[in-house]
């Protein structure tokens, strides 16, 4: 595994491994041009990554650090006749922003025993968090809550408070009481220690969104074949907040007979409603321009209705125009049925998966790959201001056709800036268990949480289980995102007090506890600015805040197109069992496949 | 027969054979000037193991490896793991080690680890003595074997090895939970709502 000279010639360098850079790096790939794909993060998928506890906890820290500003070098040494340089940036500490990190559990769990470093028999563990699951009911009185008085302000101290009290246990060990906590089932939330011993079972994603079921990224994962490479799982169900109460959405025909919400005359003007805006009407275009819930309240369907349509199936606030409206309401009721009984998936290990998926595409078809590894700076022809080479961290002169570079590896002084960056609020819990218990314990839920107060921001909210391999057993993991008004933690803990248990919610008996949550803000990817960079270098924009993944496959479809106009984009790999090999030559079975060189 | 399909993970460092022995095992075929394999992410092949046939598929590193960039991905649902050396290779046997860690770190817990010494066809250059590699494949409880993907030998043997070390399915509907992959044609659609 020594270290290795890069080649020194590439038709396309792509800078970043988030989903619009992964997806190009496969197109370019897939149609025969050499792709070399850098990424200076030791982690695939940028600000796309999923990490497992403890990396999360070690990502948390490096944003809490001060970044290092690294030494420019001057490579001038390396320009030849007619070039000049363009410096990126080297340090990406503006996308993400106020972290603040609460721990809601007791530090040291009664397996603290299982630190030690090869713990035997982790079945056994796992069935004791299993045990652990439906326990929190009935105690909060051992859980420390040290972190809860301290204001947001403090965060930076707070947030060291958490990183250090992490690292303890294993200092002052405990009496362990393992063996019992075991055998019998006593009532224990799930400690810090043991989400950190455990951590490697959770796929925490820094971005929380969804495939639609027929929406771009689905079409290009089966299209492109790379939907070998993951699997999937349903959304089971849509859920909503509404007066204090976390309530099923009915949206498939089986759901709106088998509501018990529902009265029979909710479940006819229900039925005709979905029934009916599938086709655009006169009627519905009388509406244009005025709001959805203007044209909902006339179609007399009661306030239950009205709020699940609003709210869950078109996913709009009260002031979206109608034609918007019933735009979302139709692609919700496309994707309906597809898959499962909501319009949803979500990949398995989490939407992290996904970049890396693309990558692995890219390699497949000879893309080159190194992590932690960036470019430090441009070789710009005068003459015709197009990028001819880079520079990369080690010095070493690459040249290129095109070059593609993530947004935040663009120095501000690039970048036109028309308004301040935006900013989305995310935040992450581990609770205790689902936020609408039912039948089955593995439910994968999407809640619509509309403001829960005048000004403020309508909420997203993702349940993951533990069988989407995002956390461990015991455990669920939540997601909420939404436009940013304030901080992350203004936005977000308004909501989380009231749809969970904290020590500072009140009356919340039966709401699943947090055990341990992260709030940060991330820049919105879709806030698309202009640069002066020479015209074959290509900004990519980080995740935005929608559901869907259409603005970052169609940003990579427009810059695959603008670079190879006549060529497809990501046309499907052939299958294993159709390359044949025999020495000489190679020929694929199968329709739609290119030619495809294999050896030689 | 049930297939059970198996994803098997290759590891080892650039250049010590890993697509070779796949080639190998898949096509009986050897190809002395083998180029980083293009266009086949993975390969099958279906071997049967007492009640049951294996499907192996077996995921090469797409060349992710040369810089150290797998992607955590690639270990995802693996049934085995082969880490392949170089036995004319000191380096080679010396970062298998590191192969390991990574696996843990990434790897299923329930992981079938198998330590493959390739090229023992030219046992005169040899650089990792047997009995070593044997040893630390033991102090992991990994499977060892060496191999000769040029010569044919021991190629089947390792797959064996590593089929007679799958658990058999207990109970296959537990196994079966309810994630799927997207294909071309999507399930029928049923339940539609309108």
């Amino acid at each position: 595994m020594a270290a290795e000279e890069l080649p020194s010639e590439f038709d396309v360098v792509i800078l970043g491994t988030g989903l619009a850079e992964s997806v190009v790096a496969a197109a370019f790939s897939r149609v025969g041009q050499r792709v070399l794909h850098l990424d200076r993060r030791s982690y695939y998928a940028a600000n796309w990554a999923s990490f497992t506890f403890n990396s999360l906890l070690t990502w948390i820290q490096q944003h809490h650090e001060e970044p290092q500003p690294e030494e420019l070098h001057d490579w001038s040494s390396l320009l030849e006749e007619g070039e000049e340089l363009i410096y990126l940036s080297n340090t990406d500490s503006t996308s993400v922003r106020n972290l603040q990190v609460f721990c809601f559990t007791s530090e040291e769990g009664e397996e603290a025993e299982a630190q030690s470093p090869d713990a035997p028999n982790t079945t056994e563990e796992v069935s004791a968090g299993d045990a652990v699951k439906e326990t929190s009911e009935t105690e909060s009185a051992d859980s420390k809550y040290e972190e809860t008085n301290q204001k947001p302000e403090e965060e930076e101290e707070e947030e060291q408070a958490s990183q250090t009290e992490g690292e303890e246990p294993e200092a002052d060990q405990p009496t362990p009481t393992a063996a019992q906590s075991q055998s019998e089932p006593t009532k224990k939330k799930i400690s810090y220690a043991q989400l950190v011993k455990e951590g490697r079972r959770f796929n925490i994603d820094l971005v929380s969104k969804l495939l639609y079921s027929r929406g771009s990224l689905v079409d290009l994962l089966i299209k492109s074949n790379v939907s070998r490479y993951a699997e999937f799982k349903n959304v089971t169900r849509i859920l909503t907040y509404r007066h204090g109460q976390v309530e099923q959405v009915p949206c498939s025909r089986a759901d709106v007979f088998a509501s018990r919400q529902l009265s029979v005359v909710e479940k006819r003007k229900l039925m005709r409603y979905l029934t009916s805006c599938v086709e655009e009407t006169e009627e519905q275009r009388a509406y244009n321009g005025r709001p959805y819930l203007e044209f909902l309240c006339d179609q007399q369907l009661g306030n239950n209705l009205q709020h699940f349509l609003l709210h869950s199936i078109a996913m709009v606030t009260e002031d979206t125009p109608t034609e918007e409206g019933l735009a979302s309401t139709r692609h919700f009721l496309r994707c309906l049925g597809r898959y499962g009984n909501t319009p949803f998936l979500f990949p398995v290990y989490g939407l992290g998966e996904i970049p890396q998926c693309f990558c692995r595409m890219c390699a497949v078809f000879g893309g080159i790959y190194c992590l932690r590894h960036s470019v430090t700076c441009l070789l710009v022809e005068k003459e015709t201001n197009r990028c001819k080479a880079v520079i990369d961290s080690r010095g070493q002169r690459i040249s290129c056709s095109h070059f593609v570079v993530e947004d935040g590896f663009v120095g501000a002084d690039r970048k036109r800036l028309a308004t301040p960056t935006r900013f989305l609020s995310r935040a992450v819990l581990i609770t205790d268990g689902s936020i609408l218990p039912s039948n089955s314990d593995q439910q994968v839920s999407m809640i619509t949480v509309p403001p829960v107060a005048a000004g403020c921001p309508t909420v997203k909210m993702v349940e993951l289980c533990p069988s989407t391999m995002t956390c461990m057993p015991g455990t669920h993991l939540v997601h909420l995102t939404c436009q940013s008004v304030g901080s992350a933690f203004e936005d977000l803990s308004p909501v989380v007090t009231r749809m969970f248990r904290t020590p500072q919610s009140h009356d919340q008996e039966k709401n699943p506890s947090v055990l341990w949550c992260l709030y940060f803000n991330m820049a919105d990817g879709s806030e698309v600015k202009g640069h002066d960079l020479p015209s074959n270098v290509f900004v990519t924009f980080g995740p935005d805040g929608a559901l869907s993944h259409e603005h970052a496959v169609s940003q990579a479809e427009l810059i695959f197109k603008k670079i190879l106009p006549e060529e497809d984009f990501c046309p499907p790999a052939p299958n294993p069992e159709d390359i044949i090999y025999d020495g000489e030559n190679t020929s694929t079975g199968g329709e739609e496949e290119q030619s495809l060189q294999t050896e030689e | 027969m049930a297939i059970r399909e198996l994803k098997v993970c290759l590891l080892g460092d650039t250049g010590v054979g890993k697509s070779s022995i796949v080639c190998r095992f898949v096509q009986d075929h050897f190809d002395h000037h083998i180029s980083p394999t293009i266009g086949a992410s993975f390969l099958t092949k279906t071997v049967p193991s007492g009640n049951e046939l294996h499907k192996f598929l077996i995921w090469d590193t797409a060349g992710q490896e040369r810089f150290h960039s797998l992607a955590p991905m690639y270990y995802r649902g693996s049934a085995a793991a082969v880490i392949v050396y170089d036995i004319t290779k000191l380096d080679s046997f010396q970062t298998l080690k590191r192969w390991v860690k990574e696996l843990k770190e990434h790897g299923p817990e329930d992981i079938v680890v198998a330590i493959a010494g390739n090229k023992n066809d030219l046992g005169d250059i040899r650089e990792v003595p047997m009995k070593e590699a044997k040893e630390f494949a033991d102090s992991i409880a990994a499977i060892f074997i060496e191999t000769s993907a040029r010569n044919a030998v021991n190629v089947e043997e390792l797959f064996q090895k590593i089929s007679k070390q799958i658990p058999p399915l207990e109970n296959p509907e537990v196994e079966s939970n309810d994630s799927f992959k997207l294909t071309r044609q999507p399930a029928p659609s049923y339940r539609r709502c309108c």
